[in-house]
């Protein structure tokens, strides 16, 4: 009988799969640890984890490469550990099947967050509830009623276009994870994305405009510079 | 490697209409000066020729031009006119004359740009010099302490108290952030140089307020309880700009704000725009920057005056970081004392149509 969380960390510097190995340890989940591919798939195939932590860079096998391995054989949720340097290996590695990202260096905060919103997702798929669109969304003052096709903040009615209300509802059902702005436009608009996502940006700008208080410290829709856009998770 | 003859449409479209330019003032000349000289023809050919291997690279077009000239001058400006005529005295030596004039021109102009590479060489190799300089000795200092604070938490551990403890992890982390700010500043550098050494950044649209947002919220992860305002214009701007490296200028300018404004207490973030550029500016309302050190700013160079410690050192590569970044982007980046007193730094960056 095992309820803890099982989390492969795949990792080739041991003194951060240390610290890290610590963080999920004192929080309530089970770690694992590889230190390249061929003991990450040993693992994958023998624990079963319920989460892989994956970084890109590994002595013996491309990070991007282990991650449609695994993705061909396994829908275990992946978030990818990424090394700060360009947008579009983000981009790449969530378009290869990674479920979320995080940029090094990051925080306790930043990374249990993450793991706990893969963990939610995964468990709502599992339950085939995973695409909503019934009842509501409620974090903080914002509450979207899917029924109603309708947006409040603090109560009052946020009049939102048809496609401003899909954008919205879109980023609601996958709250605290990122979406690209290519699988948002190809959503919303039906249309194979350019590299011109202006009409998205445009978009965003005016829901930014209707529900935020400010838009350079928003409260609900965050920017992910070069990726596309995460929404805060839903109240407990 | 460089072509001696390298062929552009621009390059063609120049020589055609400075030697279309050149002929047609001959021929007003002529009819306001009846058909008394032809004197003045070679002269303006001969202009013609050098601005063409003045304004067009390689030697082809002035090369083209000269003989172009001696041909058109013989035919439309010397007796007989409309016909050629070999037979005037002194001709091959115009043609000598001329072609001389385009390839010496050629060559001086191909100098003067083989200098100009140079000396903008030298100033990316000052950048790095001095980048290096400085980060090889900031490296040590915070180093020293993380070595030192962890080493004393290993081995005396019993010994301190918990307050103590928390306070030395406190200072490890910090160090650690520093060094963390010095490396994304060379990485900023480096994503810069990318291509073939020479400055070249991918320019995309990006909304203004993402670029703030995402700032801001890296800002506040760093210090939560700083007293940060921004203030944005209510339109959607779009701007021309790689964001990593744009953020990277404006945490830069908040970190110092706040680490060498002294006593300063808040710093505000503007964004406005005039018709082209958007317009940011980061001030504080601190000590403001000597006016001593207020030329010398974005050089590089680090402050070695007396009073500063070492942390105040590192502006000098964040700015200069900051500078080349601005530029590379069109844009410029000044530093003034605000009427208030405090530092106020303001870059432009162009927007999009």
């Amino acid at each position: 009988m095992n309820a803890l969380p099982l989390i492969l960390l795949i990792e080739d510097e041991e003194n951060i799969r240390s610290f890290m190995k610590a963080i999920l340890a004192s929080n309530d989940y089970l770690p694992l640890e590889a230190g390249n591919a061929a003991e990450a798939l040993l693992q994958i195939s023998s624990r079963n984890p319920d989460l892989i932590l994956l970084d890109l860079g590994l002595p013996d096998l491309d990070g991007m490469e282990l991650l449609r391995r695994i993705r061909q054989k396994y829908s275990t949720p992946i978030i990818v550990v990424s090394a700060r340097t360009f947008e579009s290996e983000k981009v790449d590695a969530l378009d290869a099947g990674a479920d979320d990202y995080i940029t090094k260096p990051f925080g306790t905060s930043e990374l249990l967050a993450r793991v706990r919103t893969a963990l939610r997702h995964a468990a709502e798929k599992q339950s085939s509830l995973h695409s909503r669109h019934e009842g509501r969304f409620t974090c903080r003052d914002l509450v979207i009623d899917y029924d109603k096709r309708r947006v409040y903040v603090g109560g009052e009615d946020v009049h939102l276009t048809q496609n401003e209300y899909k954008i919205v509802a879109m980023l609601s059902q996958h709250a605290g994870k990122v979406l690209t702005y290519d699988s948002i436009i190809r959503a919303i608009w039906g249309i194979n994305p350019s590299s011109d996502n202006k009409i998205l940006r445009v978009n965003m700008a005016n829901i930014r405009r209707k529900i935020e208080k400010s838009t350079a410290e928003p409260q609900y829709i965050f920017t992910e510079m070069g990726v596309g856009y995460r929404m805060a998770e839903e109240d407990a | 490697m460089k072509k001696l003859f390298p062929l552009s449409l621009r390059d063609s479209l120049l020589t055609a209409m400075i030697l279309g330019l050149a002929a047609l003032l001959c021929v007003l000349l002529r009819i306001i000066d009846g058909t008394s000289g032809d004197s003045y023809v070679s002269l303006v050919f001969l202009l013609a020729v050098f601005l063409i291997s003045r304004f067009t690279t390689g030697y082809f077009y002035g090369t083209f031009a000269s003989l172009f000239s001696v041909l058109a001058i013989n035919y439309l400006f010397t007796y007989p006119y409309m016909a050629f005529n070999f037979t005037l005295a002194g001709y091959p030596l115009t043609i000598l004359c001329t072609l001389a004039v385009a390839i010496i021109t050629g060559t001086l102009t191909t100098r003067v740009k083989e200098q100009e590479r140079i000396r903008s060489e030298n100033e990316k190799e000052r950048l790095r010099s001095n980048l290096l300089r400085s980060v090889s000795h900031d490296f040590r200092t915070p180093l020293t302490s993380i070595i030192g604070g962890t080493s004393a938490l290993l081995e005396n551990d019993d010994s301190f108290s918990q307050e103590q403890r928390i306070r030395l992890l406190k200072g490890v982390q910090e160090d650690a952030r520093w060094l963390l700010r010095i490396v994304e500043n060379l990485l900023s550098i480096t994503r810069m140089e990318q291509s073939s050494g020479s400055i070249k950044i991918d320019l995309r649209p990006e909304p203004v307020e993402e670029l703030v947002e995402d700032t801001v919220i890296k800002f506040r992860r760093i210090h939560p309880e700083w007293n940060l305002h921004v203030i944005l214009p209510d339109d959607f701007l779009l701007v021309s700009v790689d964001p990593l490296l744009i953020e990277q200028v404006l945490l830069n300018l908040l970190e110092n704000s706040l680490r060498h404004g002294k006593s300063a207490t808040h710093t505000t973030l503007t964004v406005r725009n005039d018709s082209t550029h958007a317009i940011f500016e980061v001030e504080d309302d601190g000590c403001g920057i000597d006016e001593k050190l207020l030329p010398h700013l974005f050089e590089g160079k680090g402050f070695s005056a007396e009073g500063t410690n070492d942390k105040q050192r590192n502006m000098g590569i964040g700015l200069s970081v900051c500078r080349a970044i601005i530029k590379a982007h069109h844009g410029t980046l000044t530093a003034e004392n605000a009427a208030s007193g405090g530092a106020l730094f303001r870059f432009t960056l162009p927007m999009e149509d």
